[in-house]
């Protein structure tokens, strides 16, 4: 049957984050076990170790979202389950193409391979770094596929209008569109779009590796790509956790539904406008970019924090408020999950600030910040949707 | 300093945030049957965002100011100081570096109170132009970009030895990527 089909591969994808998880908290424990002076390693052996941590706990929260809003969204639409296991498929191999390229290669130039670092290693072996743009093209393709026929599968139901719930911003709307597919939509525009704009990343570094010198790309162009793809894809994976939230805090916590009010449509139109422009936060400490960009990065980071605080959080806080809950694991962690979010957020919002920014741009501020997103939010919520009533990982895995 | 202000700032947010999920957690612990939850709460959730908005507007208007590509814009520096960084040291120097044949000077003094400007660039990739006093604390920094020339401008207060680190990854010898000036 489709839904058990659909149970078995969502597992799989949880068990494989799991172990991912596992494999980079290693790496992690060894990078500050390195930096204490506890254990020695070569600064090449560090660094391609960051490298691999940070992309692979990165890629494994994204997929991690985009299964559980699979699984989830099969209550609305069909799902593919074809391009849902070429999306596991092209991300393990993603992943190993990655990790040969830096455990054996030594490729070393970080998570946010920026340009042209890639390009100026010394002390990787001359294939690590095509292989490193290869695994990155290889992650990008399954997971565009993915985005892709999971939007396509949400307008065979609902017209755009309906997806953007336009129509709840008018008195007694005919057709009710369920905040699951709200934020999902609204999420997925920003996936897709930051995934074409790797696409163009990655080609113009393909461009140059195989242009013999004959061309050379712009480090300005490069970083703003490279900060719209790696900014926007992080921020877009919390989001895709906030649908299941949506979709599910009220079941776990047997409160009514939740149902998409006009300020919920609103907030989360909004928010597709502000997620798509904060990124230039990360290029404050580049004078040359034009000062409207980086305004208007400040001011999209701030704004971005209303709709999340003024309609996500409130509604966890109005649901549980002097309301008797039948707390269980699952439940708890949801709550204790949005509690992590919002400390990371409080953090991200100091560091969007430009004038604050000068001490804290490349400091540990930052990963202090993501830590709790990622830690204390995402991590929650996968084990939260693997023991939760939806998934329950227990009775599927035997 | 502005990092210990920045730090209390977060403590407090963040104490005042643990605070209210733990208060409305107890507060539905305590709850019984027949509780009523949230009285007039689309009320207190106007409120709640029209009050974030206001706050996150009154730190806009008063710290968009004070970035570091208004500061001093008007003046004009009392002293150049050339950079060209690359794997793995910073070059500086009073006259323009030239990328072909770069050289730099050692032991370059600046004066105190005085406006500095640095004209930052790099030979190769992004490296992080960090200036940091003589407690090792970060006071300012701007990106070393190969093909863009940054302008970075300050004032130092104190005299004094300052370093200059590295803070932007940019290969395997990062850590040990830096060099320092006097402030006289």
């Amino acid at each position: 049957m489709e839904s058990t089909k659909l149970k078995k591969i969502t597992s799989v994808w949880i068990i494989t984050v799991l172990t991912l998880f596992i494999v980079s908290i290693v790496l992690g424990i060894l990078m500050r076990l390195n930096q204490g002076g506890i254990i020695q390693q070569s600064p090449i052996t560090f660094y391609s170790n960051m490298t691999t941590h940070g992309l692979t706990m990165i890629g494994i929260w994204f997929v991690a979202g985009m299964a559980a809003v699979n699984y989830l969204m099969q209550r609305y639409v069909k799902t593919s389950f074809a391009v849902n296991v070429i999306a596991l498929v092209f991300t393990v191999i993603g992943v190993l193409m990655l990790w040969t390229s830096t455990f054996i290669g030594k490729f070393h130039a970080a998570w946010t391979f920026l340009y042209p670092l890639p390009f100026k290693e010394t002390g990787a072996t001359t294939w690590a770094t095509l292989l490193f743009l290869a695994s990155l093209t290889v992650l990008g393709i399954g997971w565009l596929i993915w985005s892709i026929s999971l939007m396509t599968q949400i307008l065979k139901k609902y017209s755009i209008s309906q997806t953007f719930a336009w129509q709840h911003l008018k008195k007694n709307p005919r057709v009710e569109t369920p905040p699951f597919i709200l934020i999902t939509m609204i999420t997925l525009i920003g996936v897709i779009t930051c995934l074409l704009a790797a696409v163009v990343l990655l080609a113009l570094f393909y461009a140059e590796y195989f242009s013999n010198g004959n061309f050379i790309n712009d480090a300005l162009l490069m970083k703003n790509l490279t900060y719209f793809f790696g900014h926007t894809i992080a921020n877009e994976m919390l989001y895709l956790g906030l649908a299941v939230i949506y979709e599910l805090f009220s079941e776990v916590s047997g409160r009514p539904k939740w149902k998409t009010t006009w300020y919920v449509a609103l907030a989360w139109n909004f928010t597709l406008v502000f997620i798509l422009t904060a990124f230039f936060h990360h290029l404050y400490m580049d004078f040359v970019q034009p000062e409207g960009l980086q305004i208007v990065g400040q001011l999209a980071s701030y704004l971005a924090s209303l709709p999340a605080a003024g309609v996500t959080v409130f509604s966890v806080f109005i649901a549980v408020y002097r309301t008797k809950i039948k707390w269980s694991l699952t439940n708890l962690l949801f709550f204790i999950g949005v509690a992590g979010w919002v400390i990371g957020g409080l953090g991200a919002v100091i560091d969007s600030t430009i004038s604050n920014n000068v001490v804290l741009h490349n400091t540990l501020w930052v990963p202090a910040h993501f830590t709790p997103i990622t830690l204390w939010g995402m991590c929650y919520l996968v084990l939260d949707f693997s023991t939760g009533s939806p998934l329950n990982l227990r009775k599927t895995v035997k | 300093m502005q990092q210990q202000s920045i730090l209390l700032l977060f403590l407090a947010i963040a104490g005042i945030a643990a605070f209210v999920f733990t208060y409305i957690f107890v507060s539905s612990k305590k709850a019984t049957q027949a509780a009523q939850g949230m009285s007039n709460p689309l009320k207190k959730r106007f409120w709640f965002s029209l009050i974030l908005f206001v706050i996150l507007g009154i730190f806009a208007t008063a710290t968009i100011p004070n970035s570091p590509y208004y500061l001093f814009a008007n003046e004009t520096p009392a002293k150049v100081v050339h950079v060209s960084a690359r794997q793995f040291e910073f070059i500086l120097s009073k006259k323009a570096i030239d990328p072909k044949n770069p050289s730099g000077e050692d032991n370059i003094e600046l004066p105190v109170n005085k406006l500095v400007e640095f004209r930052v660039t790099s030979l190769d990739v992004n490296h992080g132009f960090a200036i940091y006093n003589s407690s090792l604390r970060l006071i300012t920094q701007v990106q070393a970009m190969p093909g863009y020339v940054n302008r970075l401008r300050y004032k130092f207060k104190e005299p004094g030895k300052y370093d200059i680190l590295c803070l932007e990854y940019c290969g395997m010898a990062h850590s040990f990527m830096r060099s320092s000036f006097i402030v006289k």
